[in-house]
């Protein structure tokens, strides 16, 4: 307790010195906390974004389909699935998708497509299909036969609204699969590489076309919070309780999108470490100065009886507090402005993606953007403050005394 | 609290010390043999250079010797690793400086208390000992005091407290009146000897004061380093 208080007390003998100290380590812990609530709220905001427009935030796939997707490979009773998906705390909904591949033709011009066969209703619920199309209409409930084309494909097609389109394909049963569609809307789903190959046909059409009644190869789910993807895929994979089905989060079946997000995310280490250097060259330079200046102190303490670990200890104490204090108050002042950017959020001009509009991106208040800064001040503070602490320690006493 | 009159506090067997100035070897202290008993008050004196200080330095094991043996209290200093040198000063040794040398950021209070504090006294009997020796000192108006806001004379009635409190085996006083004006210097040292008659305390100083000549009651003389005289006024 004395050794605490000698510390605490150290502290204050150099005010101007301890302020700079603890203005060095304010300035490296807000600025962290700051920069990993925005790159967290970015990165949620974008991961989210993608997630919840396009690909779902969990997918059941039929096992092994999504290694080797064929067009055989289906689940056969998706409706069924999807009352026990309902009824799954969390889950906001759910859509069924069919894919095949084939050729189009508009007139004279052809190409090779991907097709999608969508539950009109569901997947506007799920990933706002709806909000994607920026030419022509939604599917109606009921009718002949009609397409959606992505943007890429209208434009390669030379595809109008109104225009016939032949497809082609190998139906399950080994036929010739062709029908003839009507085109009632043009889309921009976000992704235009995709959008220069995809076409979109209702479920029951391309479940006809392709000779699979009743079944998909898709079921994408969205959920309410992307916190929640890795507790809700084990709850539904233990609901759903079916050994031919794989239930996979989005980090699973969207690997290559996980990875590139997590890459990008190593930006944060670099931040990191330069702030260590920041808090490390200032507490450095404090604590050299004071065990300089305190050299005679240290050699009568020695002389009296105290051991090197204990001047050690004080040391470090010094630091430490100095540290507290810092976090303390970066942490207000951080939560302040992290607070402040999760409201208003920073406009980087309006933009959109898979039909939703944006102008602004925002923090994200959580834990981690106030633990990791806290541990690397800390961390830093103390490990740098062991070098000039153990020289302290291992003082000669006769000498240190002669020191002025 | 030392009783035992006859028996050795310090005894050192042809000490040396030599150290480096600027590649230029100094021979500080040549082959000293000493033996100071308990309870005596002895005056290590001599010109300035003539190995006061380091003699005093060696004998409470502050510094190393380059050859020779030093006991104090029967433990040969040098078989003694530094975890143990530290813990044999803080519970046998009590020091006072020219400088006084107290913890500016304690308290006089706390200042006295501390080394009771590590040696593990209760809180209860640290508090008792160390109003006592305030009071002893004519201090304890000034406990809650913080040493910068002493004068040269309370801060070295300070270090006397700090010195003794613990009832150490021997107390080593290096010029301790040198920053003193000569009534103060004089007032301490009758303390001092008092101490040191009612308790039987040893005391060793390094001086060339006369006053602390006059009241030793045992005057080693050193002179580059080797022992010029030593005399016993018993």
């Amino acid at each position: 307790m004395m050794t605490f208080k000698m510390a605490y007390r150290n502290v204050l003998r150099q005010r101007r010195r301890t302020l700079l100290t603890v203005m060095t380590m304010l300035g490296g812990f807000t600025l962290a906390s700051i920069s990993i609530a925005w790159s967290d709220g970015n990165y949620n905001f974008v991961i989210d974004l993608f997630t919840r427009t396009q690909l779902g935030h969990i997918q059941i796939h039929s096992q092994g389909y999504l290694d080797k997707p064929t067009l055989y490979n289906t689940i056969t009773d998706y409706e069924m699935l999807g009352r026990t998906i309902n009824n799954y705390r969390g889950v906001v909904s759910w859509t069924p998708r069919l894919f095949a591949a084939g050729l189009a033709s508009v007139g004279h011009k052809s190409t090779a497509v991907r097709i999608t066969g969508i539950d009109p209703v569901r997947e506007t619920e799920t990933t706002r299909f709806d909000k994607k199309i920026i030419e022509g209409r939604m599917f109606g409930e009921t009718g002949t036969p009609e397409v959606i084309l992505g943007k890429g494909l209208a434009l390669t097609l030379k595809a109008e609204l109104g225009n016939e389109l032949v497809i082609v394909s190998q139906g399950a049963d080994g036929s010739i699969a062709n029908d003839l569609y009507n085109v009632v809307g043009v889309l921009e789903s976000g992704d235009p590489l995709s959008d220069q190959t995809s076409l979109y046909l209702r479920l029951s059409d391309a479940q006809d076309l392709m000779v699979l009644y009743g079944q998909a190869h898709e079921m994408a789910i969205v959920i309410e919070d992307l916190d929640d993807v890795e507790e809700i895929t084990v709850g539904l994979t233990e609901a759903i309780n079916r050994p031919g089905l794989t239930v996979e989060p989005w980090q699973e079946f969207a690997r290559s999108f996980y990875n590139a997000m997590q890459a990008d995310r190593q930006g944060m280490w670099i931040m990191l470490f330069i702030i260590v250097l920041i808090v490390s060259v200032g507490v450095l330079n404090t604590v050299l100065m004071t065990v300089l200046e305190r050299t005679r102190e240290y050699g009568v303490l020695r002389a009296i009886g105290v051991r090197p670990l204990q001047i050690t200890r004080m040391i470090t104490y010094e630091v430490t507090v100095m540290a507290t204090v810092s976090i303390v108050i970066g942490f207000i002042l951080s939560l302040g402005i992290n607070y402040w950017l999760s409201l208003e959020g920073i406009s980087f001009g309006t933009f959109t993606y898979g039909g939703v509009e944006f102008s602004e991106m925002y923090s994200e208040i959580n834990a981690r953007s106030y633990i990791i800064p806290a541990i690397t001040v800390i961390t830093s503070a103390v490990l740098v403050s062991l070098f000039p602490a153990i020289k302290a320690a291992r003082t000669v006493p006769a000498k240190a005394m002669r020191t002025h | 609290m030392p009783s035992d009159k006859n028996k050795d506090i310090i005894v050192t067997k042809n000490i040396t010390k030599t150290y480096s100035d600027n590649g230029i070897p100094v021979h500080a202290v040549r082959g000293v043999d000493l033996t100071i008993r308990n309870g005596e008050f002895t005056a290590v004196v001599g010109p300035s250079g003539s190995g006061k200080t380091t003699f005093l330095n060696i004998i409470s094991g502050l510094d190393t010797v380059t050859d020779g043996k030093v006991w104090l209290d029967g433990k040969l200093l040098s078989e003694m690793s530094g975890r143990e040198l530290s813990d044999f000063r803080r519970d046998s040794i009590g020091f006072i400086f020219q400088a006084y040398n107290l913890i500016p950021v304690l308290s006089v209070e706390e200042n006295v208390e501390y080394i009771m504090l590590l040696q593990g006294v209760p809180e209860k009997e640290r508090h008792e000992r160390v109003m006592k020796m305030l009071q002893l000192l004519n201090m304890e108006g000034f406990a809650d005091r913080l040493p910068p806001k002493l004068s040269g004379g309370q801060q070295q009635r300070v270090a006397i407290a700090r010195a003794m409190v613990a009832e150490p085996l021997l107390v080593l006083a290096d010029e301790p009146t040198a920053n003193l004006d000569s009534r103060t210097g004089g007032e301490l040292l009758d303390l001092m000897r008092e101490l040191n008659q009612s308790t039987g305390m040893t005391f060793v100083f390094s001086t060339h004061d006369q006053m602390i000549m006059g009241r030793a009651t045992r005057l080693v003389t050193l002179k580059d380093g080797r022992i010029a005289s030593d005399e016993r006024r018993d």
